[in-house]
């Protein structure tokens, strides 16, 4: 793996981990079947949907965008993601940029 | 449905999508189906996604949680065991076998928390289970640190309110935890001592979007099952059906009351009995008390003597009893007087300022007089303390005199004699030192309570299920 499939797949664990706690983050990638592999943000998005419903699932994504963006040091102010945005979108222009 | 050990990585096969049926729908509102075990369906206006029941052991958790997930209905409830497995709590609570084998049974004992969340996703994803319940929850909350339990917590609760299940969470915690600012719903399991009695109690902390105009009701597990009581209500007597006569019990008298003659096992001819009440019980369910006795002693051809409580209304006596055994048989073996009545007084020659003795000597005069008319001799005397105290309040020693000449004088005959006596009576102690028996009704949360002192029983509420006369008396227990 790449380094931001390595950042992605940490992103994920911390950012749910920071919302759901290490039991919830690991019963949710456990449910999700997505403990060794790397998730697809749009798969990952409509499970996650399927179980937290709209509203959680924002809360959840924009903690992974958050811990992402901490970890290749990017600005948040350039994510836009204080309101509603699309996982698979962001998670795509992250990588591009970190591929820059 | 079968017991099963939860295996974290393999969905169990229940959940296996292509059995599962669609979500619950409209009929499955979850505030009815709360309101429904806990009777307070009027008070459920909002939804209660998550409720927590919480108590110390022994105080019924378990058999309220699972009456949550009786009414569920079948095949729709999972119950998650972290303490018991299915064949004890079988064995605990047998009237909930048949719930238990109706719903899905999960043994967690040895699981993890994440284990626990993954089996939760996989029980509220497929929305085939309506309710599930955890009990308890603490115990696997306490293999967590705060933060952690906090945000397993809001994990479940984010799973419910998106799912659509009910989640309940049984905690023997007593003390307000995480969980109690998380939880939609809040009931508490009591159990506090009455009058040398346990009486359970359950309390609503909370129950969001909910109006509650009472938050304490007194319940019972009889039999296993829960069963609150509602305030007390007034019965409508205007739906009262043909009393049955009862016999005598032995040597004793009936109380014209299967309840009550199972509670005190009848009335021994020339015996006493106090019914000592606080001034927060309805009359009407003094009523249950006065009343059937003396309509059963009519209607097995005997007399009665009443002194009715004060504020009785006369029409109201007469209008019942008439129809309970007959306008002639009232008229010819009942006399009831009201005490507070001049024109009684003035009937029976008496002045208005009457005193103890006077009274006494009506009473004596109209009890040879009907005791001719009884078909065995015996006559039955029901006498308001309360009423007599009122007239008598500045010469309570001639009363307390005379009461006892009458007990005295009924130890004698085969009279049977009921006191109603208020308990902030100042002959109380005299008057209840000179009955053959003696029982105590009080309230409590709206609920009227009984229990006998003398023979010793156990505490009963007392509704009028049946009939509007007679007392239903259910045990707490």
């Amino acid at each position: 793996m790449g380094g931001f499939s390595v950042a992605f797949a940490s992103a994920v664990h911390g950012g749910l981990d920071r919302i759901l706690g290490q039991s919830g983050a690991e019963a949710v990638l456990l449910h999700m079947k997505m403990t060794n592999d790397l998730p697809d943000p749009a798969e990952f998005h409509r499970k996650l949907l399927t179980l937290f419903g709209a509203q959680g699932t924002l809360s959840l994504e924009r903690a992974i965008v958050k811990d992402l963006a901490i970890r290749l040091s990017w600005s948040l102010s350039l994510l836009k993601i204080e309101d509603s945005f699309d996982f698979s979108e962001t998670m795509r222009a992250i990588e591009k940029g970190a591929k820059a | 449905m079968t017991t099963r050990k939860y295996q974290a990585q393999k969905p169990p096969a229940q959940l296996d999508s292509q059995t599962l049926t669609a979500g619950s729908g409209a009929e499955d509102l979850i505030e009815t189906r709360i309101a429904s075990v806990l009777g307070l369906k009027q008070f459920m206006q909002g939804p209660i996604r998550t409720l927590l029941i919480k108590g110390l052991a022994g105080t019924g958790k378990t058999t309220v949680a699972l009456e949550i997930l009786k009414a569920a209905g079948k095949g729709k409830g999972a119950y998650v065991s972290s303490r018991v497995p299915k064949e004890l709590l079988e064995t605990h609570i047998p009237a909930m076998k048949e719930t238990l084998h109706n719903q899905e049974f999960l043994d967690i004992r040895l699981e993890d928390a994440s284990s626990v969340l993954d089996l939760v996703m996989k029980l509220t994803e497929p929305k085939k289970y309506v309710t599930i319940v955890f009990d308890s929850w603490d115990a696997l909350a306490k293999e967590l640190d705060p933060r952690e339990r906090l945000r397993a917590e809001k994990t479940l609760m984010a799973l419910a309110h998106n799912s659509g299940a009910q989640l309940v969470f049984v905690s023997e915690e007593p003390t307000a935890t995480t969980i109690d600012y998380l939880v939609d719903g809040i009931l508490e399991l009591v159990m506090v001592e009455e009058q040398d009695r346990t009486v359970r109690e359950f309390i609503i902390h909370k129950l969001r979007g909910t109006k509650i105009p009472q938050r304490k009701y007194i319940y019972t597990l009889l039999e296993g099952k829960f069963t609150f009581f509602g305030p007390y209500t007034i019965p409508d007597y205007a739906k009262m059906s043909k009393i049955t006569q009862r016999p005598d019990i032995g040597g004793s008298y009936s109380f014209g009351s299967g309840a009550l003659d199972r509670l005190f096992g009848g009335m021994i001819p020339g015996s006493t009995l106090s019914i000592e009440y606080d001034e927060n019980v309805p009359y009407s369910a003094l009523r249950a008390i006065e009343y059937p006795p003396i309509i059963n002693f009519l209607s097995r051809g005997r007399s009665a003597i009443l002194l009715p409580l004060p504020g009785a209304n006369d029409e109201m006596i007469s209008s019942i009893l008439t129809k309970a055994v007959g306008k002639g048989v009232v008229n010819d073996r009942l006399r009831t007087i009201n005490i507070l009545r001049t024109s009684d007084l003035k009937t029976a020659s008496l002045p208005k300022n009457a005193t103890p003795q006077e009274i006494h000597e009506i009473v004596t005069n109209e009890t040879a007089a009907l005791r001719k008319k009884s078909a065995d001799k015996s006559v039955l005397l029901v006498k308001s303390v309360s009423a007599l105290e009122n007239l008598f309040a500045s010469d309570l020693d001639s009363l307390l005199e005379v009461t006892s000449q009458e007990i005295i004088t009924l130890q004698q005959s085969h009279d049977a004699h009921i006191l109603f006596l208020p308990k902030d009576s100042p002959i109380r102690s005299r008057i209840l030192s000179m009955s053959s028996s003696y029982a105590k009704l009080f309230v409590r949360d709206g609920t009227v309570l009984m229990f006998g002192v003398r023979p010793h029983t156990g505490i009963y509420a007392l509704q009028h299920l049946e009939d509007p006369i007679s007392p239903s008396l259910t045990q707490l227990v």
